[in-house]
């Protein structure tokens, strides 16, 4: 292997998408396109959510007999219903609980909050311990089908009950109150104030490198094949390594590219903040598109034809796209389906992605991630050399 | 010549037959063909430029692909400075035993010793130059870029690539082609770059798999001007074609068959042995005399 001869290869393939500026404006723009939809059609705040509300609460009146610690009686249910967010939900007050959970069973609303009627005193009971066994109970009853708008309700509900809880603290002088309101469908997803589109933002920088790599790859190396370029550079001086690692080296220019946009896309448009290390977010786009590279040219063995290779891009999007939590959560797919997904190299790099942009995690935290990423890199190409070197 | 010294081989000018002859430096030798009975002068330089030693030596060279053997216990000897043609219908195997020699296919049986080395040789590579029968060019790229790609793979200096890249160019009659891209070029305007890439770090072995297809006549008689220029500094060629005129223009050619090497020789001999007047009628009277 020689530098010159290596940089030759990867100075030869930059300026060819120099040249084509529609695939370079594939390169570029898809990812960015890809942001945009979907940061704007998921992205922003889920918004007038169609509700159903039973409030049967009957509160304690301030008239009766034992009131403490509320001498001016106290509503909870009110309280906490006056505290929604009226952008996010829209209320239709209904007084049968059943009733009010048919309409979501029959797809009119999404979700039904019930309030029992004792809630507000099992919450004094609750507070003065003279009663520790029952919490009062809000029940959301939620149309699971769409997850996003599931997570916003319960993300809604109990944010007013966070609300009026410190409010009644702070009357109550107490400086901690812990929680007692208990919800009765309680999702952990969404985890406080992750929007979707910041969960979305790094699994599209993966994605998008790995689609972009392994569909050039793909159609390069299969016109190398048809062209006769690829023989006569087996018959030049040149390694076999020298022309794997010369494109290597163009595609990591070109991922370095294409993260810079989708980052600053990301960063200026939807206001993500990344949390880690922006040069680790980078080697890990590196290593994925070294990995898929390499998977691009054993693949592009077994195409004889541009038809023939793009027939494989569907067969690694697919998947990618569904099992590797690029949209979801991998605990949200089917169980049987979650093992599949440790197949897929886009599922570590995904992770890693999102611990280093969300949680600001670093190399000790995800170095499995990258170890993973680092031998799928070396296995892929290097059969690629190996490959390369094969003789009929 | 008891105190003879050097070994010279020489090509007979009238049936191009490779003579030895021995004689000391700076001495003028006298000999007589043995094919065609010319007479010549040899003079033995006072340093030798080269020699014509044998530069590909196949020994039968076999490639089988499945039941259909392309290529059949070929043996044949090509030597330093010989434009060596090989000559058949198709499929009759000459890409497949240029793709052997250039490593690209691997033999079933049989081996090569090209440039002296061994067959499995890498090194050798760097003398090699390989004009393919495809384009076998980076078509999204200018013709310049192409041809920076080549010479960097051969290690050659900016130094050494640029002016070498002009003289190319011209050679080919692209200078005003070098930043144009290569797919907007015409088919003939490819070859024609196809065989500057391949020529551009001075191999000393050239494999040339039809270059001239597409080419205009003219271009023509300006590439075999080259050949034959290069090949009396050193350089040896061996080329497959289809047109009989350019076989005429060889050293020696090799008439293949059926993967077989029917028939071997200088146009001369070869038309002498078979008392025709072109190579055409000797080789259609060679490929019947095989038939069985």
């Amino acid at each position: 292997m020689k530098l010159q001869r290596t940089l030759a290869f990867t100075q030869r393939a930059l300026a060819q998408f120099r040249h084509d500026r529609r695939t370079l404006a594939f390169i570029l723009l898809m990812p960015l396109l890809m942001i945009l939809i979907f940061g704007y059609t998921f992205g922003g705040d889920v918004q007038n959510v169609t509700v159903n509300l039973v409030n049967n609460d009957e509160g304690i009146p301030p008239t009766g007999l034992d009131t403490a610690p509320f001498p001016m009686g106290l509503h909870l249910g009110e309280l906490v219903i006056d505290t929604f967010d009226n952008d996010t939900l829209i209320l239709y007050t209904l007084e049968e609980p059943e009733l009010a959970k048919q309409e979501v069973d029959k797809g009119k609303v999404w979700a039904a909050i019930i309030f029992p009627e004792n809630f507000t005193e099992t919450f004094r009971s609750y507070m003065l311990f003279t009663d520790l066994s029952a919490r009062p109970i809000v029940e959301v009853y939620l149309d699971g089908s769409n997850p996003t708008i599931a997570g916003a309700v319960l993300k809604t509900v109990q944010q007013a009950i966070q609300t009026v809880l410190s409010d009644l603290a702070i009357q109550l002088n107490q400086t901690q109150v812990d929680i007692p309101i208990q919800l009765s469908a309680s999702y952990a997803y969404g985890g406080g104030d992750i929007r979707f589109i910041d969960y979305f933002a790094p699994g599209v920088i993966c994605f998008a490198i790995m689609m972009v790599t392994i569909m050039i790859t793909i159609i390069l190396f299969v016109n190398e094949r048809r062209n006769g370029t690829l023989q006569r550079l087996l018959v030049s001086p040149a390694s076999e390594a020298d022309i794997v690692i010369g494109y290597a080296l163009a595609f990591s220019v070109i991922g370095i590219f294409q993260s810079i946009v989708v980052l600053l896309a990301a960063i200026l448009l939807f206001g993500i903040t990344i949390v880690g290390n922006v040069l680790l977010a980078l080697l890990v786009v590196l290593l994925l598109a070294f990995g898929h590279q390499g998977l691009g040219i054993l693949l592009s063995a077994g195409a004889r034809n541009e038809l023939q290779a793009i027939q494989f891009i569907p067969l690694i999007l697919f998947p990618s796209i569904l099992l590797a939590g690029l949209f979801w959560p991998i605990e949200s797919i089917p169980s049987y389906l979650q093992p599949l997904s440790y197949l897929i190299p886009l599922r570590y790099g995904i992770d890693a992605e999102r611990s280093i942009m969300l949680r600001g995690w670093g190399i000790g935290e995800i170095w499995i991630d990258i170890v993973i990423l680092i031998v799928f890199s070396l296995l892929t190409l290097g059969g690629s050399i190996l490959l390369l070197k094969r003789r009929k | 010549m008891v105190d003879s010294n050097l070994q010279k081989h020489v090509r007979c000018p009238s049936c191009q037959t490779v003579l030895t002859s021995t004689g000391s430096p700076g001495e003028v030798v006298i000999v007589t063909c043995p094919s065609c009975g010319t007479r010549g002068k040899v003079t033995f330089p006072l340093q030798p430029v080269f020699e014509y030693k044998p530069v590909i030596q196949t020994h039968q060279l076999t490639k089988r692909f499945g039941s259909f053997t392309a290529v059949d216990n070929l043996s044949f000897t090509v030597r330093q400075g010989e434009i060596y043609g090989l000559i058949g219908p198709n499929g009759s195997g000459k890409t497949t035993i240029i793709k052997m020699l250039c490593r690209l296919l691997r033999p079933s049986s049989g081996n090569a010793t090209i440039l002296g080395q061994p067959f499995s040789n890498k090194p050798v590579m760097t003398e090699i130059g390989y004009m393919p029968q495809e384009t076998a060019l980076y078509v999204d790229n200018t013709v310049h870029e192409n041809l920076m790609l080549f010479g960097r793979i051969y290690c050659m200096s900016k130094e050494q690539l640029i002016p070498r890249e002009q003289e190319m160019l011209r050679f080919v009659n692209l200078e005003e082609w070098r930043d144009t891209l290569v797919s907007t070029l015409s088919g003939g305007m490819k070859h024609r770059v196809s065989l500057a890439c391949a020529l551009l770090h001075e191999p000393r072995l050239l494999f040339l798999d039809e270059p001239t297809v597409g080419v205009d006549p003219e271009l023509r008689a300006t590439f075999w001007g080259y050949f034959e220029r290069i090949t009396k500094q050193g350089v040896t060629v061996l080329i497959t074609t289809h047109y009989l005129d350019e076989a005429d223009r060889c050293s020696r050619v090799g008439l293949l068959r059926q993967g077989h090497l029917i028939a071997e020789g200088s146009p001369q001999q070869l038309k002498a042995e078979t008392g025709t007047t072109s190579l055409e009628q000797a080789f259609c009277k060679l490929a019947g005399r095989t038939m069985v």
